[in-house]
């Protein structure tokens, strides 16, 4: 119950209060992201935004090293490059599902932000990985 | 009282309306002066049906079926061994737009989940395409966003004479053997031409775009471009795209609403569901408060 709890909090801190939101950029760039870091969360995934542009994965975790938590969101590419990059689909990891993920932090270290890297799910032991240029040839399988 | 007041209207609205049918202006055409005469009506061009023949000609067009996937890795790399020869403003606004980059600080190019625009389209896109063949027109669609879409027409036609500005221009093609010639004019000035998703800036008018479209190999797709705008350019500069097929069924084309990222699925309070803004950094990204 406790978690449910959580997991609802969590919900609602993702979804921003429609007044004073500027014009954004749904579809952008990735270079807001430290190419150079990679930081590692052990959480619960909170949600699996599986849309265009950009698919978010949101874990209520942990970092690495560290005893602070909270909800960090991880961005990836579209979702049908995703299925491309291999093993995707909106239902790969679930909420409530103990995962583990790395990934690539925002400059703006004040938010808790990311590019995913990789994403290990727990129960399973699943590797996920979001690179699309490593899907460059003909005839994939 | 308020019944009182409808009637009235009514009533009224009868009487203008009988008035208006048993005028002599209402039973005969209307004289116009000759200073607003109807101008002289020109013949309308149809779309003929297509005929068995034209579908057994698209028959022996070049195989694009499949879904063709962008090299980009070679988009990366032609940033630096290809690049546009920019004009001296438009290099200064480039190589901004590259320092802000470096910095963190991506420009935004892409913003509002306009379409990326023709050609940049073909030159920067991470996302798939699939290409129809019809009779009279090669239609190119793209993944990622609703309105990522070219029309080619094939069947003759000349562009217009002076063409709405669009996102994708007024494109015509002919065959040259198995390649397809494209050429296209009419694009909006406000369309990025863009070697990166964070270094482009608008064509600003009269661009023009030759393309030659090929089979390099079995699955690989070439798209040669020759791009001449001469607000930006000092001169056409040619490139070429690479794409690559791909034919497993699981990596058909899917439907991808480019501004569906800027809102979450949610149940209201009356047990709809509906999308909800999701606040975002300046750069686009969703960050939880």
């Amino acid at each position: 119950m406790k978690r449910l709890f959580r997991s609802a909090l969590a919900l609602t801190a993702l979804v921003g209060v429609a007044a004073g939101i500027s014009s954004v950029a749904a579809h952008h760039s990735t270079t807001m992201f430290d190419h150079s870091k990679t930081l590692t969360i052990n959480g619960t995934v909170v949600e699996l935004r599986w849309v265009n542009p950009h698919v978010s994965l949101s874990v209520d975790g942990k970092l690495k090293d560290s005893e602070e938590s909270g909800v960090w969101v991880m961005e990836m590419t579209s979702p049908g490059n995703l299925v491309r990059a291999g093993g995707w689909s909106r239902s790969s990891v679930k909420p409530g599902e103990k995962v583990e993920v790395d990934f690539s932090p925002l400059r703006d270290t004040s938010l808790k932000g990311g590019a995913l890297k990789k994403l290990t799910i727990a129960a399973t032991g699943q590797v996920l990985t979001a690179n699309i240029r490593a899907q460059e040839m003909p005839g994939l399988e | 009282m308020q019944y009182r007041s409808y009637a009235f209207s009514y009533a009224l609205l009868f009487a203008v309306l009988t008035i208006v049918a048993i005028s002599p202006s209402a039973a005969q055409p209307p004289q116009h002066p000759p200073s607003v005469r109807a101008a002289p009506k020109v013949p309308t061009i149809i779309n003929p049906a297509p005929t068995a023949q034209d579908w057994a000609d698209i028959a022996k067009l070049p195989d694009w079926s499949g879904v063709w996937n962008p090299k980009i890795t070679d988009q990366d790399a032609q940033i630096k061994t290809n690049p546009p020869p920019w004009n001296e403003v438009a290099k200064k606004k480039i190589d901004h737009m590259f320092a802000e980059e470096k910095a963190g600080r991506p420009p935004l190019v892409f913003f509002g989940c306009f379409p990326e625009a023709h050609p940049t389209w073909m030159l920067v896109t991470h996302n798939a395409m699939e290409i129809l063949f019809t009779p009279g027109r090669v239609t190119m669609l793209g993944e990622s966003d609703g309105n990522r879409l070219r029309r080619i027409y094939t069947d003759g036609r000349p562009h217009p004479d002076d063409p709405d500005p669009t996102f994708h221009g007024h494109s015509i093609g002919h065959w040259e053997g198995d390649t397809l010639v494209v050429d296209t004019i009419g694009i909006l000035p406000q369309a990025p031409l863009a070697i990166s998703e964070a270094a482009g800036i608008p064509n600003n008018g009269d661009m023009h775009v030759i393309e030659r479209i090929h089979l390099a190999e079995k699955d690989i797709l070439h798209v040669d471009l020759e791009i001449i705008a001469p607000k930006i350019l000092t001169k056409p500069w040619k490139t070429t795209r690479i794409f690559f097929r791909q034919r497993a069924r699981k990596f058909d084309i899917v439907e991808g609403v480019c501004v569906q990222g800027d809102y979450s699925e949610r149940v209201d309070a009356n047990g709809d569901h509906v999308f909800v803004p999701v606040e975002k950094t300046i750069w686009g990204n969703i960050v939880p408060k």
